[in-house]
């Protein structure tokens, strides 16, 4: 599906794949996930995989961003599930964590 | 300095007609302090040992600058005792048996020199201030070894006991075990952290069981680190379960206000393993006779 900045993938019944790529600017974050969402609900998608494996950081503005996304996602009954975070972006995100994030976390998409 | 300059250059000149009777001279002196009780050396290498002394000694003595203590001939010295320092730590000696050999050969090659010569040097406050300046250097030298050398054997010590105090051992397919025995500083804990987490993400491993039944006390700052260590297993996508907590770490935990929401705890090693399985789907059976 065609939306700037990232590539979203239908992977299965209801489940739906989300890969940044380089150009994505999560300082348009509200047009992102007005189009990310949108994609996903006409699809009747109920999980959307979020793919971190580019990711060797998430400082606290992508965590903001992420954040932000999961519960926008959950508010329209989306489960959003992060996937593949790298160690040095799970140890950085553990540092400023303080309670449980609003997105699941899994190894890969199930098989 | 043109005083000490005659005095350096008429010891050279002795030096170059004298050699061989003072190497043996000094082989008296390392035979007493390598040979005697410890057998550090045996006798050929006492003879090359003096040999290279009275070598590196006597082309310092006919260098240009004698008392320059950046040439080359110096370094040549320096770099000798330095060999011997850590040649002797390497078979067991002591720092204070080299030191005390450096300091016996100083007047064992003083007296070496009155007795060949005839010139009583003993008697010279310049050639005596002359070889105690720069056999001070050299005893630095092999205590600058002996430092280095034993922080080396601390690093590689301590990095021994990091990597067996902290194994992480994959159970089952996709099962981790951590057991943590002994105290968990700020440290240690990224360092167990960093391995845990690239071990999760080599592996792919699904659960992560984190015993405890060898830390015996917890402290604010460590409960945070084990609460992160836990956090950041979740953010992976695997399943942390804490094991063997002792009533006295549940206490503290507790009284520390630390939030365990979000944490499987279990009593033993035995039960995480279980809880792992079950979540994993795995049953394990008794085989029937």
């Amino acid at each position: 599906m065609a939306i700037s900045g990232v590539h979203l993938t239908r992977i299965g019944k209801g489940n739906f794949l989300l890969e940044p790529r380089r150009s994505m600017n999560i300082q348009e974050q509200n047009m992102l996930m007005r189009e990310i969402v949108a994609a996903v609900q006409q699809e009747q998608g109920e999980r959307l995989y979020y793919d971190l494996d580019s990711l060797p950081i998430i400082d606290q503005v992508y965590y903001d961003w992420l954040d932000k996304l999961a519960r926008t996602c959950l508010a329209m009954n989306i489960k959003m599930i992060c996937i593949n975070m790298q160690p040095t972006a799970a140890f950085t995100l553990s540092k400023f964590l303080t309670g449980k994030p609003v997105f699941e976390t899994a190894l890969a998409v199930p098989d | 300095m043109v005083h000490k300059k005659e005095i350096s250059e008429r010891l050279a000149a002795l030096f170059s007609l004298k050699v061989g009777n003072i190497s043996e001279r000094l082989e008296e002196t390392g035979r007493e302090f390598f040979c005697a009780n410890n057998k550090l050396m045996d006798e050929d290498e006492i003879a090359d040992l003096s040999s290279e002394f009275v070598s590196l000694i006597s082309a310092l003595l006919s260098s240009k600058d004698p008392f320059k203590r950046t040439s080359p001939q110096f370094h040549a010295l320096e770099t000798f005792f330095s060999g011997l320092s850590q040649r002797m730590l390497m078979r067991g000696g002591h720092v204070e048996d080299v030191v005390r050999y450096a300091q016996q050969l100083q007047y064992s090659l003083i007296s070496a020199l009155e007795a060949d010569s005839g010139i009583t040097f003993t008697q010279s406050r310049s050639v005596l201030q002359f070889f105690a300046q720069h056999f001070d250097e050299l005893i630095m030298a092999i205590f600058r070894t002996y430092l280095s050398e034993r922080e080396n054997t601390l690093k590689a010590q301590e990095e021994e006991l990091r990597e067996t105090s902290t194994p992480i051992t994959e159970i089952w397919d996709g099962v981790l075990t951590l057991p943590i025995i002994g105290t968990l500083d700020s440290s240690r804990t990224m360092l167990v952290m960093e391995a845990l987490l690239n071990r999760i993400a080599k592996d792919h491993a699904r659960a992560v069981v984190m015993d405890l039944t060898g830390v015996k006390n917890i402290d604010s700052q460590v409960s945070h680190h084990l609460i992160q260590m836990v956090r950041a297993v979740q953010l992976m996508g695997s399943d942390a379960i804490i094991t063997g907590i002792h009533p006295e770490i549940a206490r503290a935990l507790v009284s520390l206000n630390i939030d365990l929401t979000g944490v499987t705890t279990r009593a033993s090693l035995s039960d995480g393993l279980k809880e792992a399985f079950l979540r994993m789907g795995i049953h394990v059976t008794q085989k029937a006779n």
